[in-house]
């Protein structure tokens, strides 16, 4: 491990990395543009320079540079010697500054990255008060350089951390420099609109705010919302996100650096599928047939209902009649909750796993790259957590079926009863499910939007969407990642861990936490969670 | 928890037999009351009468300027309702449909109910769109009318700004007070390091 001297403070850092890295990972604010830890390093903004103790050419001895050096690309080296918090180094941190805000409109009021901008950041820490500009700004129009995103040209500093995304993250080299100097400018090729799949995180990448996405543009000020800690349901790779909402309503997801799963990124499938959590349309209350007749029951007396419901089926057809499909979008908590008020009541029940939906061939990018090369995979399978219900359903044992089995036993009228889990974002009800509802005598059905089993369901209740329950998925790679709740659900619905842990015969509130504990005790594999390392406090 | 040596303890002073009597005291007040039967009343006769207000720095009822153009100044910012704190403001922002600007109120909502006066949003305001009039008296009779919306409060602008002009100072370059590319004078040298 190597030990670098940082203003005469030793600091042991990890091997082959930069000194700026370093200086970052021990909790130093270095200002920087260019420099990302997952992308190639040009040190083409010169803000991070520092003095260095670099050999003389002439003595060989260790001396301190007369040129101030890169610390993005400079390695670090046990016993090297640099100076961060000195006069020429602030020096030059003030002329860059004053340098990236020649020909920067200062439309901070109007502009989206306002709350979370480096420039703005850096130019109060670093900068000086005022320009000594006197000449007219040089005025750029905005550009649309793609379907989701705006550019800003006038805003930008020319890190070029957006083009080497495209070249070195998505593969598809859609943005290039052109100019020169002060013309300088970033552009998509003509005809080729920046349109990949990974698109979204040059908007995150973006440290000013000439990235912006179109979607988010204007919606919300960043310093109104609130930032949970998140993983994704899109697709089975189960990126790290955060959800940044504001009173209840979710504005957008960011990825959040997960070393292995999805470092800093995510694509857009991910970041823009949210919107089905605010559809007006969404069930939002619990209902209960008996007969012809049907009513909302309080929330309070849902548990007992469910329970007397299922008891009196077992009592009058048996357990074995008895099914319960678990949805992929389930969490572990969750499914583990409802398998054991399933297996309590009739240890003879049957589990099913769900359908799990998939879209076209899980895809790797940068576009073409295989085993090591590979930087980000979209997977196939686009639901969150089916090696987590599988776990599940091994961890149980007893009768378990695959969909497809399930569908024909029942379509053969083997079971009399089933608890149907649904919660799918896309509607997922075809005709052939549709029709076993006649099959069932008891149907529970926990979804969250309207479809064609639920006029033959006894009992409905309303499923949430991932953001608004708690728990943890299980990732492609086997990774148990647990996330927090985001939001509430909609007004008049429960979130699933909570009536499923009423119904289990727990009291109080559910808590995923809570919960896990339990699960460990039975499945040793919950105890072991994958939680991403923050990032450092400066870096971005 | 009061911890028994947070208290401090203080007993009443004892009364001398002058201030038991309490005649000087009642006589002390009736000086205060003859003395201003005699001075020049500080009340006005309202709403007959009205007093002259400081039109520069009343805090009254909200108006949103209109730029040169008529158009409304408020470029979207948030600065007030962020700074407000009776969270008494409500932005809805959009695109602006003019091409020298870029993002506009769709809708801007003050509740005048929860409001309490302090201009910390006037203060806010990096354009000086929103400002407090000295207009104070108004009234409605339901919570809802005392909810103004974009148009009203432009219609307040319309009826003062003839008492009290818009300050604009024009502090900030950007395209909403069209001011984009002014040249900034450059510092005495002695400042410049
Ligand atoms: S658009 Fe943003 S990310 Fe791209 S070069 Fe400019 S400042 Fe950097
Ligand atoms: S005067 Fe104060 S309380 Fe009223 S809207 Fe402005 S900031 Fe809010
Ligand atoms: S601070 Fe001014 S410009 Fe910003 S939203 Fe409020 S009124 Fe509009
Ligand atoms: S030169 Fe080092 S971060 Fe840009």
């Amino acid at each position: 491990m190597p030990r670098i001297i940082i203003d005469g403070r030793p600091i042991d850092c990890r091997e082959d990395i930069s000194v700026l890295q370093a200086a970052l990972d021990a909790g130093g604010d270095v200002p920087h543009y260019c420099y990302h830890p997952g992308l190639s390093i040009v040190a083409s903004c010169r803000l991070c320079l520092m003095e260095m103790k670099v050999p003389n050419p002439r003595t060989q001895e260790p001396d301190w540079s007369p040129k101030l050096l890169p610390a993005c690309q400079t390695p670090v080296r046990d016993g090297m010697e640099v100076r961060f918090h000195s006069e020429r180094v602030r020096e030059n941190q003030r002329s860059c500054m004053e340098f990236f805000l020649l020909n920067h409109p200062l439309d901070c009021p109007v502009c989206d990255q306002s709350g979370e901008c480096w420039l703005q950041d850096y130019s109060f820490k670093f900068g000086r008060a005022e320009s000594r500009m006197i000449d007219e700004k040089c005025k750029n129009p905005k550009k649309d350089v793609g379907p989701h995103t705006l550019l800003y040209q006038d805003r930008c500093v020319m890190c070029t951390r957006c083009v080497r995304f495209t070249q070195e993250i998505s593969g598809t080299s859609e943005l290039c420099v052109v100019n020169r100097g002060s013309r300088c400018e970033i552009d998509a090729f003509p005809g080729k609109p920046l349109a990949n799949p990974l698109q979204g995180n040059v908007v995150d990448l973006c440290p000013v705010g000439a990235l912006l996405d179109k979607q988010f543009l204007f919606r919300q000020r960043v310093w109104l919302l609130t930032s949970t800690p998140s993983i994704c349901a899109g697709c089975a790779t189960g990126c790290a996100i955060w959800v940044d909402h504001n009173q209840g309503t979710l504005w957008r997801l960011r990825p959040r650096y997960n070393p292995g799963v999805n470092d800093w990124w995510m694509c857009d499938d991910g970041r823009f599928g949210w919107r089905y959590v605010h559809d007006g349309k969404r069930i939002a209350a619990p209902r209960v047939r008996r007969g012809s007749e049907q009513t909302t029951p309080d929330w309070a007396a849902v548990p007992q209902l469910v329970r007397f419901r299922i008891e009196e089926h077992v009592r009058r057809h048996g357990g074995a009649t008895l099914a319960a499909v678990l949805s992929p979008f389930m969490t572990c908590e969750e499914a583990w909750l409802l398998i054991r008020v399933l297996r309590d009541k009739a240890p003879a029940s049957t589990l099913v796993l769900g359908p799990v939906p998939t879209a076209g061939e899980t895809r790797h990018f940068p576009v073409g790259a295989t085993g090591n090369t590979v930087k980000f995979t979209i997977q196939a399978e686009k639901c969150p957590n089916r090696r987590g219900i599988e776990l599940l359903l091994a961890a149980a044992g007893g009768n378990v079926l695959t969909f497809e089995q399930f569908a024909e036993q029942a379509g053969k009228g083997e079971f009399k009863g089933a608890w149907i889990v649904g919660g799918y974002p896309q509607p997922w009800v075809d005709k052939a499910t549709a029709k076993l509802a006649a099959q069932f005598e008891l149907l529970i059905v926990q979804d969250i939007f309207e479809n064609d089993l639920l006029p033959g369901a006894a009992i409905v209740l309303p499923a949430c969407a991932w953001a608004e329950r708690e728990g943890c998925f299980v990732n492609a790679r086997g990774l148990i990642q647990p996330f927090q709740r985001a939001l509430n659900p909609p007004a008049g619905a429960q979130r699933d861990g909570q009536y499923l842990y009423e119904i289990a015969g727990f009291q109080g509130l559910y808590s995923g936490v809570r919960v896990r504990a339990m699960m460990a005790e039975k499945i040793p594999a919950f105890a072991q969670l994958h939680e991403p390392p923050p990032m450092p406090r400066h870096a971005h | 928890m009061i911890r028994d040596e947070d208290i401090i303890r203080i007993a009443a002073p004892r009364l001398t037999a002058a201030e038991r009597l309490y005649l000087p005291q009642v006589l002390d007040g009736m000086k205060t009351t003859l003395t201003h039967l005699f001075r020049r009343p500080v009340t006005v006769k309202y709403p007959e009468e009205k007093r002259a207000l400081r039109v520069d720095n009343h805090r009254g009822l909200h108006r949103l300027n209109r730029d040169e153009q008529g158009r409304v100044a408020c470029v979207a910012c948030f600065m007030c309702s962020t700074a407000c704190p009776a969270h008494c403001i409500h932005i809805v922002a959009g695109d602006a449909p003019w091409p020298d600007r870029e993002k506009y109120p769709v809708q801007f909502d003050i509740d005048e109910l929860r409001c309490i006066y302090c201009g910390m949003c006037e203060e806010a305001c990096p354009v000086d769109a929103i400002e407090l009039t000295p207009e104070y008296d108004f009234v409605g009779t339901t919570r809802e009318q005392m909810v103004l919306d974009k148009e009203e409060l432009l219609a307040v602008y319309d009826r003062t700004c003839g008492l009290k002009p818009r300050k604009n100072p024009r502090i900030t370059g950007y395209p909403g007070t069209g001011h984009r590319g002014q040249s900034v004078p450059r510092p005495p040298a002695d400042e410049a390091t």
